[in-house]
C-alpha cells in the first residue's frame, strides 16, 4: 500500500490526470517466487490504461488493497508480486483463489513514475517494492542504478529482469550467507552511504516505511541536491 | 497505514517535483497557509451544516484548492507538472456565478464594513483574509520563480484566488443576511 505525498492535510495524488474506475478482471495465473511472495496474473480491463510505477485497488472476497503493478502497459494482462502475510485476508485469497476467480480492480492510482532528466536516476527498493521497477524496465526505461534490499538470494526473484536494462544493479542482502556474486551485504542504506558517489540523482525510494525514511535523511545529507520520489509499502 | 514517516524530522520536506527543501522555504509557506484556507472553509461549513447548498459550495472550493496547492507544491519547470490538473476558468465561473447569485440578494453597500456579525459571517470574513494572504504569496512565489512569464496554469490558479475572496467577502454578507443581521458600517 502506498502512501501519496503529504501537502499540509492533502495527498497530491487525487491531482493526477488518470482516469481512476472500477474495473471488472479475472484470475488467470499464480505462480509462487519464493517460499513467501507469489506473482498473480489477471485479465487487463477493457479500457483500463496506467502509467508504470502507478498501483491500483485490488478486490476479492469483499477485501481490498493496493498493489504496484509489475506488468507493462503494453502487455497483454496485468501482473502482480503478492508478499503472503499472515493473517493477511486478501493475500491468502489470492493465495488459493481459483483459475477464473473474479477480481476487481480499482485505479490508477499513484504519481510513482519515471521522470526523465538529465540526472541519473537511482532505483532503491526493499522486498516487493520491486513491483514498480518491474513494471518501469518492462516498459523500456534504462541506463538507471537499482538497489534491491531482501533478506535471503531467494528473494530477489526479479534479478533477471534488470540485467538487460539497468547500469548497474545491486541485490544488498541481509541475511545471506555464502554472499552471491556482485551482491552488497547489508542494507540499501548501508550501499548508498558507503558506496554511492556523491552528486546530485533522481532517487526513486519504494518500500517500508523504515527503508524511505533512513535513505530520506541520508539523501538529504549525502545528495542535497538530489529529487526524491517515494512510494511506501506497508 | 501510519500517518508519520519521520522524512520530515530534520526539517526538511518532499516537493511533489521530488525536490528536497527546508519547511521555512517559500513555497512551504504558500501551500501551508492554503492549508491553513482550507480549513478555516472547513469550519465555515461545519457552522453553515444546515444549509447543504452552501455546504457543497464549500466543499467544492475545498476540493478546488486542493488541486492549487497541488500547483504550489511543484517546480514549475519540472515535468511533474504534466501530471497536475490545471485550475480551470470553469472553476472561476463557478465563483463568479456564486458572487453574482448572492449580490443580487444583498442591499448596496455605501461603506466599509466591520468584519463579524453571526458566526459564520466571521468565519466567512476570516477565511477571506487568509485567502488574501494566500493570493499575496502565490504572487510572490509564482512571479520570483518565473521570471520570464507566468504561464496559464499559473494564471489561472491566481484569478481563482483573488476571486475566492469576493466570494468569501459576499458569502459573509449573505450569512449575515439570511440570519438576520445587518452588517455593520465603519464609522470614524
Amino acid at each position: 500500500m502506498a502512501l501519496p505525498i503529504n501537502l499540509g492535510n492533502c495527498k497530491v495524488g487525487s491531482n493526477l490526470k488518470t482516469k481512476v474506475a472500477t474495473h471488472s478482471a479475472v484470475l488467470l495465473k499464480r505462480k509462487w517466487l519464493s517460499h513467501k511472495s507469489f506473482e498473480i496474473m489477471i485479465s487487463s480491463p477493457p479500457g483500463f490504461q496506467f502509467e508504470p510505477g502507478q498501483r491500483v485497488g485490488l478486490s476479492m472476497g469483499g477485501h481490498t488493497r493496493d498493489y504496484s503493478i509489475v506488468s507493462a502497459p503494453q502487455e497483454a494482462e496485468l501482473i502482480f508480486c503478492i508478499r503472503s502475510v499472515a493473517g493477511g485476508k486478501l493475500s491468502t485469497l489470492l493465495s488459493v483463489a481459483d483459475m477464473g476467480a473474479p477480481v476487481s480492480v480499482y485505479g490508477p492510482h499513484g504519481y510513482f513514475t519515471f521522470r526523465s532528466t538529465t540526472r541519473s536516476a537511482v532505483f532503491v527498493a526493499t522486498g516487493t517494492g520491486i513491483a514498480p521497477f518491474c513494471s518501469m524496465t518492462r516498459s523500456g526505461i534504462s541506463n538507471f542504478t537499482l538497489l534491491h534490499g531482501v533478506r535471503r538470494q531467494e528473494d530477489l526473484y526479479y534479478a533477471n529482469q534488470f540485467q538487460q536494462n539497468a547500469h548497474e544493479y545491486v541485490p544488498c542482502l541481509t541475511a545471506a550467507d555464502p554472499l552471491p556474486q556482485k551482491a552488497f551485504k547489508g542494507k540499501v542504506t548501508a550501499y548508498l552511504e558507503r558506496h554511492l558517489p556523491s552528486g546530485a540523482y533522481d532517487f526513486y525510494l519504494c518500500g517500508r516505511q523504515e527503508m524511505i525514511r533512513d535513505a530520506t535523511l541520508l539523501i538529504d545529507e549525502r545528495f542535497p541536491d538530489s529529487l526524491v520520489y517515494t512510494e511506501i509499502f506497508y | 497505514m501510519k500517518i508519520y514517516t519521520g522524512t520530515g524530522d530534520k526539517g526538511k520536506t518532499s516537493l511533489f517535483s521530488g525536490d528536497r527543501i527546508s519547511k521555512a522555504d517559500a513555497q512551504i509557506d504558500a501551500y501551508g497557509d492554503l492549508d491553513e484556507l482550507n480549513s478555516i472553509l472547513g469550519a465555515l461549513a461545519a457552522h453553515l451544516a444546515t444549509e447543504e447548498k452552501r455546504v457543497a459550495e464549500l466543499q467544492q472550493i475545498q476540493s478546488d484548492l486542493l488541486q492549487a496547492g497541488a500547483w504550489l507544491a511543484t517546480r514549475p519547470d519540472s515535468s511533474a507538472t504534466d501530471s497536475l490538473r490545471e485550475v480551470t476558468t470553469d472553476q472561476i465561473h463557478f465563483l463568479e456565478n456564486a458572487i453574482d447569485r448572492y449580490e443580487k440578494e444583498l442591499p448596496q453597500l455605501n461603506a466599509f464594513i466591520l468584519p463579524g456579525g453571526h458566526i459564520t459571517a466571521a468565519w466567512a470574513h476570516l477565511a477571506r483574509t487568509v485567502c488574501r494572504r494566500c493570493e499575496r504569496k502565490a504572487v510572490s512565489l509564482i512571479t520570483q520563480s518565473m521570471k520570464s512569464q507566468v504561464t496559464e496554469p499559473y494564471q489561472h490558479l491566481l484569478v481563482y484566488l483573488n476571486r475566492l475572496s469576493d466570494y468569501l467577502f459576499v458569502l459573509a454578507r449573505h450569512c449575515n443576511r439570511i440570519h438576520g443581521i445587518a452588517d455593520k458600517p465603519w464609522k470614524l
